[in-house]
């Protein structure tokens, strides 16, 4: 007989999946998950694989804003550090670029997350003397520093406009990016990127997930709270700010990487601050301080592009109706603007009515039969 | 454990005595668990080997300290692990266990150690180590040693009978160490007429007294209780879960915790606090859950204030399935507590959108069975849990029989009745004045050191004269009150005062009622408010209070219980209705001498305490506070003498 409010020991307390639903929700899940390649378009695909880069990017800043309180605008330069360190080892030197033509997936990867996160580490000093608007201004500075440095460097980065080649996904010798059946069943192109992808997204997802529930993630949310009270309680002010950034800056260094390796050429101009502001949006709609709300977050933000056409269907001919309109504003809207208007929409409806975002929803919803047939 | 290894050479069948059973258990264990007990959040696992090595260890320890066959041994605190292996390993040198209520007040602590000569007293902590070392040693001239289980703030106490419970177990491992036998020796001459433990009775009248429960009686209640058509059908066994939340000093709790529990395998959960049950019961879902009307009413009065509270959506389901419940309990009970195709109908629907989740979090998902006993319980209330598919039902037993005495059977629940004689002892009503008497082995040995109250109890035949009257609804057996609380009022008309009580006692705002109107032209009824509850009633409507005396005056107050009171009337005949009211400016307490350690309401004291309030009640006084609609309990006092003439 089932009886789930009964704690045995402390590791039953902590368990991930505490409960049968759990299980078998998350089994589904999965199973969705990895079959995907069957079943979805290429197009949706594409996103998908690039949403689970977001993925990573977004648990990164969660991890530093949501969870550890730390207001952090650099993300995308802790991006860029990471995918242009995997560019920098897997591509060969050409004439106008340098690079170590290392092509091995399981080499480069690890070293973006490193080189970021050894790059948030030398950051990390600064923010922790500095709180909130003040720490959000240097990180902001962060970005314009290094949109600078990868405008100039341009054998690094091939020069403003041309953009080099990007990392070359070769997993133990198998190229991941090639197409075609697989194992006899006719998939998806980039399958086996995508299921690459995936499993990495899922491994740093529970990496994420032991942290945010250890000793460390507890300092984390303490230092959040009120860091004088932590201070007090014997938490390391500065110890703990320094993890939070240096992890938070390995996971955006991969995710960096992981972003860079579905493209065909990556850009310097990229990694602005729009894409750091990408990021809040997806902890800021997924959830703040909750990993399964910045995967739902990141997820929505990286197919919204997708969403972005049909609705633009539906919108254009109101528009167009209202003709005096389209002159002087530019109407009928593109996608593109349509995407910025439906981020910008997203964002002030979700702050406004759900500050918790989606999980926050959620959260709502399940507490809701959890407690019935009461209200609490 | 060392003491598992040594082979249990002892030659006696394991239904000898209660304690051997649960050496039998040690050695072949009928459940991985015995003992679950909270700490810090986390249910940790007590299995049958460590249960019965703790008992054996106290045992040694008492050896050590020289405790003799015979000779008492106290216990003061909560129900937990140490509780019980002081009352087994007690038991095991053949010395005789007594618990004390852990409200017990200083004086009443003194007057029983005194009584029973305990030698050795265990006390769980600060608070109640303080009770005893405030007494005078002259007035307790037996009491050796003073075990106390909590260190903190008694660490330092400077007196030579305190001992730490570390230490006394240590003392327990020296003594078996140099004698592994000792305690095995004993056990070998346990007899059928050891006192095993003494129960003292709360005592709303008078001190309390001790009554003498035998290794045979534990081992008949233990046979008879436990048997197919005992207590439970099927009765209690392994794969039972119990929680253990009432006083283990009373025997309901030592009944279904050590005896039942403990000597048929089941598994026992020791609650947090009394104040904690809601929270263990929703934990730890028991199969068998015995209770008290007090919990059953608290637990009914929650869902109404918490149904109260809910979003709209929820009210409405609550009162479609709610209504449906009532259906059905009005149902099962017209049919002695089974189902008809109807209910097993409607059960089935209801379940799915409320029942199920209701159930739940009141703890009562795999509850087989439920059983109120200590008290009347109103039968509206018996009749909710029914109808939301928890088969509840009432038993009556006391001290004096080991509990065993009357119980409903499954199939045969009679709303209203505490059920029918348990199969195997003798139960018949006095001719004379319809009072209960029992006789069995289970029947008592007598009161410790009063021979006349004794035989005042037990007559020559060895009938258990119960001090309860009786009536038989068929094989059913009906309880009408205390031969000494009956009202008789003026007008010569016979009235059962906790009948009324606990109509009263169904709404969720009134905690506490006492009837009154013995010798009097008409009824009238002190009452205590729920103060939490009537509390955010007020809270509700905006009506300020500051204190809970202050709550009881508020005019609108006074007209909710009016309401209530009025409701109480209508199901009543015209003499027993309550004419009158006043609501008791303070909460009853223990400390105060207005109620016993188990709550009940020592009507004597009540009587005096708040012979005021008795008096402006009926000297044709008007409610404070409140002019005119001051009556609307009933109509006028001199109605009261109308009634009263026409009885």
């Amino acid at each position: 007989m089932a009886r789930p409010r009964m704690i045995g020991d402390h590791g039953q307390a902590m368990a991930l999946v505490r409960t049968p639903t759990k299980a078998f929700w998350l089994t589904a899940l999965l199973l969705v998950a990895f079959s995907a390649p069957i079943w979805m378009s290429n197009g949706l695909l594409f996103l998908l694989i690039a949403g689970l880069a977001y993925v990573v990017g977004a648990i990164g800043l969660n991890l530093v804003t949501g969870f550890a309180g730390q207001l952090s605008l650099g993300h995308a330069f802790f991006l860029a550090v990471g995918a242009y360190t995997a560019t920098f080892i897997s591509s060969e030197s050409t004439g106008t670029t340098v690079g170590l033509g290392i092509p091995e997936i399981l080499v480069w990867l690890p070293a973006a997350g490193i080189v970021a996160g050894l790059a948030g580490l030398l950051v990390g000093p600064i923010a922790t003397r500095l709180k909130g608007l003040y720490l959000a201004i240097v990180t902001l500075g962060l970005v314009f520093v290094g949109d600078h440095v990868l405008r100039e460097w341009s054998s690094l980065t091939g020069g403003v406009g041309f953009g080099r080649a990007a990392p070359d996904p070769t997993l133990l010798g198998i190229d991941l990016a090639r197409t075609g059946p697989i194992l006899g069943i006719e998939v998806a192109r980039s399958a086996l990127l995508y299921w690459f992808s995936l499993v990495v997204a899922i491994v740093l997802t529970i990496l994420a997930l032991n942290l945010v529930r250890s000793r460390i993630g507890r300092a984390f949310q303490a230092v959040r709270d009120r860091d004088v009270a932590a201070e007090v309680m014997g938490i390391d002010l500065t110890r703990t700010k320094l993890i939070a950034f240096t992890v938070s800056s390995a996971y955006a260094g991969l995710a960096g990487a992981m972003f860079a390796m579905r493209l065909e050429t990556i850009e310097a101009t990229q990694f602005n601050l729009l894409l750091s502001f990408l990021f809040i949006a997806m902890i800021l709609v997924g959830g703040i301080s909750s990993i399964p709300g910045a995967i739902v977050g990141a997820l929505l933000i990286a197919t919204l592009p997708s969403m972005a056409g049909p609705i633009s269907d539906v919108v254009t001919p109101i528009f167009d109706v209202l003709a005096f309109w389209r002159g002087d504003a530019g109407f009928p809207l593109d996608t593109f603007q349509l995407e910025q208007l439906l981020y910008g929409s997203l964002l002030i409806t979700f702050v406004l009515l759900e500050p918790r975002g989606l999980m926050g929803l959620w959260l709502r919803i399940r507490n809701y039969w959890r407690a019935f047939p009461f209200s609490y | 454990m060392s003491a598992i290894a040594t082979p249990p050479t002892l030659d006696r069948p394991v239904t000898d005595a209660p304690v051997l059973r649960l050496r039998g258990h040690a050695a072949d264990p009928p459940s991985p668990v015995a003992l679950r007990e909270k700490h810090l959040g986390v249910w940790q696992d007590i299995t049958w080997e460590e249960y019965w090595d703790q008992a054996e260890l106290v045992g040694h320890a008492l050896l050590s300290l020289g405790i003799e066959v015979g000779d008492r041994v106290a216990v003061q605190g909560e129900n937990r692990f140490e509780w019980v292996t002081t009352d087994f390993g007690t038991q095991a040198i053949r010395a005789a266990c007594m618990g004390l209520y852990p409200t017990n007040p200083s004086a009443e602590v003194g007057y029983m150690l005194a009584d029973a000569g305990a030698r050795v007293l265990v006390a769980e902590d600060q608070e109640q180590v303080d009770k005893v070392l405030e007494l005078d040693r002259g007035d307790l001239p037996d009491l050796e040693v003073v075990v106390y289980l909590e260190e903190r703030g008694v660490r330092d106490y400077d007196d030579d009978r305190l001992l730490s419970w570390v230490d006394f177990l240590e003392r327990g491992r020296a003594h078996r160490e140099a004698h592994p036998r000792a305690v095995d020796e004993r056990l070998a001459d346990i007899a059928d007429d050891d006192l095993a433990v003494l129960i003292y009775t709360s005592g709303t009248t008078g001190p309390p007294k001790g009554a003498m429960i035998t290794v045979a009686n534990i081992n008949f209640a233990i046979a008879t209780a436990g048997s197919a058509d005992g207590f439970f059908q099927p009765p209690i066994g392994p794969g039972d879960w119990l929680l253990s939340y009432l006083p283990l000093c009373h025997v309901y709790e030592r009944l279904l915790t050590s005896w039942l529990g403990a000597g048929l395998g089941a598994t026992v959960h020791f609650a947090e606090s009394i104040d904690t049950v809601t929270r263990d019961l929703a934990e730890v879902q028991p199969t068998i859950f015995a209770t008290v009307p007090r919990i059953l009413e608290k637990m009914h009065a929650g869902v109404s204030v918490r149904m109260a509270s809910a979003s709209r959506l929820k009210r409405a389901n609550w009162a479609v399935w709610s209504g449906v419940a009532t259906r059905i309990g009005a149902a099962k009970v017209a049919n002695n507590g089974n189902h008809t195709p109807a209910t097993r109908a409607l059960e089935a629907a209801g379940e799915v959108f409320l029942f199920r989740a209701l159930k739940e979090r009141l703890g009562l998902q795999h509850a087989r069975a439920a059983v109120s006993g200590a008290a009347p319980i109103a039968p509206e209330l018996l009749e909710f849990f029914m109808g939301i598919g928890v088969p509840v039902s009432e038993a009556y037993g006391q001290t004096e029989n080991c509990a065993l005495a009357t119980s409903n059977p499954l199939d045969d629940i009679r709303l209203g009745t505490v059920g029918r004689p348990v199969p195997g002892i003798e139960l018949k009503l006095d001719e004379d004045n319809n009072e209960i008497l029992v006789r069995h082995p289970a029947v008592f040995a007598g009161y410790w050191n009063r021979p006349d109250a004794t035989a005042e109890t037990i007559d020559a035949d060895g009938w258990l004269h119960s001090g309860d009257v009786g009536e038989w609804e068929g094989q059913h057996l009906r309880i009408v009150d205390r031969i000494k609380d009956i009202i008789i009022t003026a007008g010569g008309k016979n009235i059962s005062p906790s009948e009324i009580e606990n109509s009263l006692k169904t709404s969720p705002f009134i905690k506490e009622a006492i009837v009154i109107g013995d010798r009097r032209k008409f009824i009238s009824a002190l009452i205590g408010i729920d103060g939490d509850i009537v509390g955010n009633w007020a809270q509700a409507r905006k009506i300020t209070y500051t204190t809970y005396r202050d709550l009881t005056e508020r005019p609108e107050v006074v007209d909710l219980v009016a309401g209530e009171v009025a409701t109480t009337n209508a199901k009543f005949a015209r003499v027993e209705e309550v004419k009158q009211f006043r609501l008791l400016p303070k909460e009853l307490d223990e400390d105060d001498g207005e109620v016993t350690a188990t709550q009940k309401v020592k009507r004597t004291a009540i009587e005096r305490i708040f012979a005021a309030l008795i008096d402006d009640m009926y000297s044709g006084g008007r409610r404070p506070a409140h002019g005119g609609a001051g009556t609307d309990a009933g109509s006028d006092a001199d109605d009261g003498s109308d009634a009263g003439s026409g009885a």
